[in-house]
């Protein structure tokens, strides 16, 4: 479903470039849960916003369900939902309703399919409450169901996460949690960037570790567990980085 | 697909209550306070009555030189002087000891008059008595070369007759100033904070990313919202216009008698809200790009102001110039050709060829600046923080 082939991204700060991305390859296979680990400023981010066509490949090229991601990014956004985590990107002067009923129209969906599928999400995530209420008085929780719901309101075979449940109390987190249990059966193919280790050791089956840029694992993640001997993803992350940076090892 | 978008990017605006006072209460506030000032200004003077200290020994000779000034009162003292700084009077006249007798036997008399520079009142006043002293003074003259057996013309050797090229009443120079300031400013205040928000606003929200990512082209997007920003500075300009007509009309007579378009009404009305309309949309390009460049409403709204500024500058050029007067540059302009286009239709002048210079000119730098902004908005750089 995503193929990243040989993908650099550099940023021109000024005089100089900086590099966020360097020659990164994997791919994602349908109905797989790919989990995208590493600190801030490993290019997480960068690299979800190239598959998502918000941001070009200095070199390298990106295909998502079956498109190049230069070439046909409107037919790629047709197939992907994405969630920017930190901000939830609503109006906040429109309801819950409208927020949903906006984006339906910009993918090109009809009123009925609208109404239905609003319905239908609305009641996927308990939000039938505050359904025709302003977002702007939401809890942060409540902002984060509406958000998803958005992500999700033209049925997308892909879903891009980047850091979802950042700043959610447990209780959002779980609801997230839930919610992409859910899409996996029902065959969602999902990328997600998260730096919560428990989270990714619970959601994915396959993890890519970026460090600097750079990929420094990709694979199983029973089979990371058992080439490292261990099942604490999170010393097997550390291990990773200390073996890829001399920094760390002191 | 462009029209639902800017039904919701409408919907969303009205909705925020800084749209609403600005597009609304804005115009009708400021124009009720600049339209009664210049009423007030122009018939200041008509009606006022202005007291004027003069010594216990000022009696009804002396009063009867004033006979023809039923504004002034005057207002006895021992000392004129403090009374004037006391504040119980707006100017002082201090005569020489017996001055109409000492004039009529031809002796030296003199008039010392006290005032306020900084005071318009006192300045009005100051005038009034100049004036009527200066005729007294004329007549004492004429009255002693009489006596003389002196023939007038001696002293007035010529007489200077002025006439006035424009017909029009005077004070609808000041309208020609009042109404384009205000529109344009108007237009510039109210559609600000609308176009901050639909850019710098969605890049402060993220909700620029979120639209990004749906399969709307990003020009059927900068046009909705250019569509947007034009439409709530046309709402301001309407509203504008329409205040200040109802209030002209309804709430004064100087400002009322200085308009009169005669039969080419209807036309000036139309031709003003034309003008309105475009200068809306010209100034949608220039908040667009200010909107553009901002990552943060705040940072866009400090780019803006002084696009706004520059809107105040052509009144202190056009004012001081005649209709006559105005050239190509006057009209080819943006900004200063709201100004004066507007100064003609206010004079009753229909020109056309400075009509098509101003529409062309908006409609050039409006579609340039637009360019400009689209350049941008396909940019990463600019639309992602």
């Amino acid at each position: 479903m995503i193929e990243i082939n040989e993908v650099t991204k550099q940023f021109k700060d000024k005089k100089k470039f900086i590099t966020a991305l360097k020659h990164v390859s994997f791919s994602v296979n349908k109905g797989e849960v790919v989990g995208l680990l590493g600190e801030n400023g490993a290019g997480k981010t960068t690299l979800l916003r190239s598959v998502a066509t918000l941001l070009t490949p200095t070199d390298g090229e990106i295909t998502v369900a079956g498109y190049n991601t230069q070439q046909n990014p409107n037919e790629i956004k047709k197939h992907i939902g994405v969630l920017f985590g930190g901000e939830t990107g609503l109006y906040d002067r429109l309801t819950a309703r409208e927020n949903l009923a906006y984006f339906a129209t910009l993918y090109g969906m009809g009123k009925h399919e609208t109404k239905v599928r609003i319905e239908e999400l609305a009641k996927m995530f308990g939000m039938r409450d505050y359904l025709d209420r302003k977002v702007g008085g939401f809890s942060k929780g409540m902002r984060q169901k509406v958000a998803i719901a958005r992500t999700l309101i033209h049925n997308p075979d892909i879903i891009l996460f980047d850091e979802p449940t950042t700043g959610l109390d447990i209780t959002s987190s779980n609801v997230f949690r839930q919610l992409v249990h859910q899409l996996k059966r029902e065959g969602k193919t999902i990328l997600f960037s998260s730096h919560i280790m428990e989270e990714v050791s619970m959601l994915c089956d396959t993890v890519a570790m970026m460090h600097k840029g750079e990929l420094v694992y990709h694979g199983k993640l029973e089979e990371l567990y058992r080439s490292e001997g261990s099942r604490d993803l999170n010393y097997i992350f550390m291990s990773k980085l200390v073996r890829g940076n001399e920094d760390y090892a002191s | 697909m462009l029209l639902k978008i800017y039904l919701k990017e409408m919907k969303d605006c009205f909705r925020d209550r800084r749209t609403l006072l600005l597009t609304v209460l804005l115009p009708i506030i400021m124009m009720t306070g600049l339209t009664f000032f210049y009423e007030s200004l122009i018939s200041e003077g008509e009606g006022e009555t202005y007291s004027l200290a003069v010594e216990k020994s000022f009696g009804a000779k002396e009063a009867e030189l004033f006979s023809g000034m039923e504004n002034i009162e005057f207002v006895q003292s021992a000392n004129p002087e403090e009374t004037l700084t006391e504040g119980e009077a707006v100017a002082a006249l201090v005569l020489s000891p017996d001055f109409l007798t000492s004039i009529e036997k031809g002796e030296e008399a003199s008039v010392t008059l006290i005032g306020d520079s900084f005071s318009q009142n006192s300045t009005n006043l100051m005038n009034l008595v100049t004036t009527t002293l200066t005729a007294f003074e004329k007549s004492v003259t004429a009255t002693r070369l009489q006596s003389q057996g002196t023939d007038l013309s001696v002293i007035q050797p010529f007489t200077i007759d002025q006439k006035e090229i424009s017909e029009d009443n005077p004070n609808v120079n000041l309208l020609a100033m009042l109404i384009p300031l205000m529109l344009s400013l108007a237009i510039g205040v109210g559609a600000s904070p609308s176009a901050s928000d639909l850019f710098a606003g969605e890049k402060e929200r993220k909700t620029m990313e979120a639209l990004l990512m749906t399969p709307v082209n990003r020009s059927t997007l900068l046009f909705a919202k250019w569509m947007t920003i034009a439409s709530v500075g046309t709402i301001t300009g309407l509203t504008t216009l329409g205040v200040v007509a109802a209030e002209i009309t309804f709430l004064t007579e100087n400002l009322k008698q200085a308009v009169s378009f005669g039969d080419n009404a209807w036309l000036i009305i139309g031709l003003a809200l034309v003008m309105t309309i475009l200068f809306s949309m010209f100034n949608a390009s220039l908040l667009m790009i200010t909107s553009i460049m901002g990552k943060t409403v705040k940072e866009s709204q400090s780019y803006s102001t002084p696009v706004m500024m520059l809107t105040i500058l052509p009144t202190m050029i056009i004012t001081g110039i005649g209709i006559n007067e105005l050239t190509f540059e006057h009209f080819a302009i943006p900004i200063m050709n709201l100004f004066s286009l507007l100064k003609e239709l206010l004079f009753g002048v229909i020109n056309y060829e400075h009509i098509v210079i101003t529409l062309g000119s908006n409609i050039v730098f409006m579609v340039l600046f637009f360019i400009i902004g689209r350049i941008m908005f396909m940019k990463d750089k600019w639309v992602m923080n």
